[in-house]
């Protein structure tokens, strides 16, 4: 236990972490911004807001994602855009679960129209998988060498 | 940098702000653009849009004795039903409006009757199994986005498509449809009352053996 804690906490495998999730978020921003009507389209078949704000979501949600990949592959304030990615991860996989749980079969809209996956139990745990990627560059790291690049 | 929480927290601050004004930034760029493609500040739902479109109505059953003159109708008269619709098969007219119209469930029982139409369930393969419109097929609306060609390749033989799904807030015919006229089919109908609507009724279903 206490060697996954040091290996947890070792500020190399909290960077390489931010720099997997930065890479992941910035894709996926990528593709959100290239087809915003596409992603305003896939906000909306989620039905989890008033239909009056899908678009400011759609609008503002890709550029959130990419200023925060932008801080994790370049690392300034890079905790702080490994735990905006963290947030966001709980959000997608709270909005995947109900959509799931409303029976709704629908696109993830994770990657924009990109990949076309659906919702389902494998984007839940390919959630669950980068959340916890995105929580182990939120740590803070207990090594001074390379500091945390926060 | 620091790394306190509360130098994180600020970052945080930071990196959402950054991302909004950026996100507002862009589209408003987009809304000015020469052909702008930003999105509309406040949405609007597909149905709400689609409610505002042309009506198709079924078209009155005429008396066997009526006399000739009731083929003339008031081109003024916004609920005159076409003469050239009345004089050909008696059914109402689904206009080529280059977008989906709407059309009632009596309109689509008159197209139904008639085989006038060719009627499209929009639905997943497993919902159409379980219920659907007589004679109807099935094209799943995302298979415009997984297989457009289906779309283009689609003979609708001259007559209008009219695409349905399972009614009350479902959106995927009006999906289906929106597809099916970028795909170069036209005239295009939605029917929102759905496959509910249309068994409610007591009209023709039918159910996959299972």
């Amino acid at each position: 236990m206490e060697a996954l804690k040091r290996f947890l906490t070792d500020s190399r495998t909290i960077r390489v972490s931010q720099v997997l999730i930065g890479l992941v978020f910035a894709a996926s921003s990528l593709a959100k911004l290239g087809d915003l009507h596409s992603f305003a389209e896939e906000v909306h078949n989620f039905k989890l807001l008033p239909v009056a704000l899908d678009h400011l979501v759609a609008m503002t949600l890709p550029w959130i994602e990419l200023v925060a990949a932008l801080a994790l592959l370049l690392g300034v304030r890079a905790r702080s855009g490994a735990m905006v990615v963290s947030t966001l991860m709980v959000v997608f996989t709270i909005g995947v679960l109900i959509a799931m749980a409303r029976g709704l079969d629908i696109e993830c809209g994770c990657f924009g129209t990109a990949d076309g996956t659906r919702v389902g139990l494998v984007k839940v745990l390919e959630n669950s998988a980068m959340l916890a990627l995105a929580l182990i560059g939120s740590l803070r790291a207990r090594s001074l060498l390379g500091g945390s690049g926060a | 940098m620091s790394d306190s929480g509360g130098g994180a927290l600020k970052g945080v601050m930071t990196i959402v702000a950054c991302g909004l004004f950026l996100g507002f930034a862009y589209n408003a760029f987009g809304l000015i653009s020469e052909n702008p493609w930003g999105l509309s500040w406040v949405s609007e739902s597909k149905l709400d849009m689609l409610a505002k479109s042309e009506l198709v109505k079924a078209v009155p059953d005429e008396p066997a004795s009526a006399p000739e003159e009731d083929y003339w109708t008031d081109i003024d008269d916004p609920l005159a039903v076409p003469a050239a619709a009345r004089a050909g098969l008696g059914l109402p007219d689904i206009p080529c409006a280059g977008r989906p119209v709407q059309i009632e469930l009596g309109a689509l029982k008159q197209y139904y009757d008639a085989e006038a139409a060719l009627i499209i369930d929009a639905r997943e393969p497993d919902d159409y199994d379980d219920g659907h419109i007589s004679g109807a097929m099935n094209i799943p609306y995302d298979i415009g986005m997984t297989d457009p060609q289906v779309l283009e390749r689609l003979d609708a033989g001259g007559k209008p498509i009219i695409t349905y799904c399972g009614g009350g807030t479902c959106e995927v015919s009006l999906t289906l449809a929106e597809e099916l006229i970028t795909a170069g089919h036209s005239p295009v109908a939605v029917y929102i009352g759905g496959f509910s609507e249309w068994a409610e009724a007591g009209y023709p279903v039918d159910r996959r053996p299972s």
